[in-house]
This record gives C-alpha cells, sequence and structure tokens, in this order.
C-alpha cells in the first residue's frame, strides 16, 4: 500500500513532458519582401530530438522571410510547419548553403537545432 | 452445486446508461454547424485574423477541458463543438490543461485564418488534451459538422 502511495505521489508529480526540445534564444532580422526562393524538390523528415520528426512535402515553396545568426529563415504558405514535442511550436526552416539547419520559432524568438543537418534537394529561384 | 456470485449483473444495464448519459450530454448536440454558418460569417475586422478552435470528435468526451488563448480562458474544448475568435495579428498560445498542461503557439497575420483542433491521448488518470495547428482543407473538412458553442 504505502509503495502504491508513493507511485502515485511521484505520478501527480510528474509533468508528463516527457517529449521537449531545447530551443535557443536567437535574433530575428527580416528581409526585404521578394528576397530568395526556391522549392522543394522531395519529400524531406528532419529531426529535432524529440520523437515527432518535422515533415517537409514535396513542391512547396519557400521564401525568405529573414535571417538570424544560425543561418536564412524562409517560410512557406503551402503547409504548416510546426516542431513538435509534448508542446507543439509554429516554425519556420533555417538553412545554411542549402543544408537545413534547425527551425526558427517565430513567436518563442528561439532557434531549435535539426538532429542532423539535412542537405535539401531544392530549386532556387522558381516561381511560386 | 456451485453457484456462481456475480454481484454486478444486475447493474451492467444501469452502467450502460450512465456512460450512454455521459456520452451525450457531453456533445455539442445544439447550435449551428460550421457548414451552416460558414458563408454566413462577416470576415474578420481590418487588421485582425481569425481562429477557429474545434474538436471533432467525441472520444473522451467526459473530458472537456477549458481552453486558454494567451492564458486567458475563452471556451471549452466541447466534443463535436467549435467556437471562433476574432484577435488582432500578432503571436499567440493556445493551450489546454488536464493532469498535464499542452500549448500550441502560432502566428496570425491580418485576414489569416487558422484552425486548432483539440486531440485528446491517453493520460495516467485523465486523457490529456492537446492543440494542434491544421491544414485549412482538412480542418474545414474536418469541422463541417461540429456545433458552435459559443466565441
Amino acid at each position: 500500500m504505502r509503495g502504491l502511495a508513493l507511485v502515485l505521489l511521484i505520478m501527480s508529480g510528474c509533468a508528463f513532458d516527457v517529449s521537449y526540445v531545447t530551443r535557443v534564444p536567437t535574433t530575428f532580422e527580416p528581409a526585404a519582401p521578394n528576397g530568395p526562393n526556391w522549392v522543394l524538390q522531395q519529400p524531406q523528415s528532419i529531426g529535432v530530438g524529440s520523437g515527432f520528426p518535422t515533415r517537409l512535402r514535396q513542391g512547396t515553396h519557400w521564401q525568405r522571410a529573414g535571417t538570424i545568426p544560425q543561418g536564412d529563415v524562409f517560410r512557406t504558405g503551402d503547409q504548416i510547419v510546426t516542431v513538435e514535442a509534448s508542446n507543439t511550436f509554429e516554425a519556420m526552416v533555417v538553412l545554411r548553403d542549402n543544408t537545413l539547419v534547425g527551425f526558427y520559432l517565430p513567436v518563442e524568438h528561439s532557434f531549435v537545432a535539426a538532429t542532423e543537418p539535412v542537405k535539401l534537394p531544392i530549386q532556387q529561384g522558381a516561381q511560386p | 452445486m456451485t453457484r456462481s456470485i456475480r454481484p454486478f449483473r444486475g447493474l451492467a444495464p444501469l452502467l450502460f446508461a450512465l456512460l450512454a448519459a455521459l456520452f451525450l450530454s457531453g456533445c455539442a448536440t445544439s447550435g449551428a454547424t460550421y457548414a451552416d454558418l460558414q458563408a454566413k460569417l462577416p470576415p474578420p475586422p481590418p487588421g485582425d485574423g481569425r481562429i477557429f478552435i474545434y474538436r471533432s470528435t467525441v472520444a473522451g468526451a467526459a473530458v472537456q477541458p477549458s481552453v486558454k488563448l494567451n492564458d486567458a480562458v475563452i471556451g471549452s474544448a466541447v466534443p463535436r463543438g467549435f467556437f471562433y475568435l476574432d484577435r488582432p495579428a500578432g503571436d499567440y498560445t493556445i493551450s489546454t490543461e488536464t493532469e498535464v498542461k499542452r500549448s500550441l503557439s502560432l502566428t496570425l497575420a491580418p485576414g489569416q485564418v487558422r484552425y486548432v483542433r483539440i486531440g485528446i491521448a491517453f493520460g495516467f488518470f485523465v486523457g490529456h488534451v492537446y492543440p494542434e495547428l491544421v491544414e485549412d482543407a482538412e480542418a474545414q473538412s474536418d469541422i463541417a459538422g461540429c456545433h458552435l458553442t459559443g466565441s
């Protein structure tokens, strides 16, 4: 009985936030409209260590929204992009030399690094 | 001869009736549906965007936590129900809480419409209710039969 009480006590104090991402505060500098853009040529799945990868769809158009110290920030209107753990964050992708290095969270003003940077198969300058 | 003792046998119909009543009482069975209202809704005021919040299933119907926008209560997660609100463009966090708190952060642009579905997952004592951002096309199909519960 004591053991059960102890388990219940521990569980009740557990936040159940078993999945989380490491967010690094960063500074976003918006870019002028009509900046560089590209189209993703193949679907991609990018992990952030939470167990819930972010999937990017083939054929989505991306436009540069700005920069952060970690790279260039791109957004798309063709799909919803989120970083998911116990909580969910709307996100934009961060590229350095056509390699996706992580995600920018505009609400949290934070950067989340990709578990493994991914060289994206992209077509530069494609018109949406 | 041994006789099996089943002390709860007579309670089964009662239990079933109670569960059915609980299940049905948890559903948003009144109010216009999204499909009825969609074309009649005025656009959000200039500078504002609109957020629809809905729960498309009746799973875990007894669990109906409050839904908060930036920590202020804006409604309840009623099964088969929806509500919406217009807010100035900006950054928002939508959260729900049962035995744990789950949140979704999103941006809202002027004139933009966002759809947030309230899902439910297994919990330790109570189901975990969580908000998720849904693509417009999927959401409009998902929400069509949901009933307005207030905004």
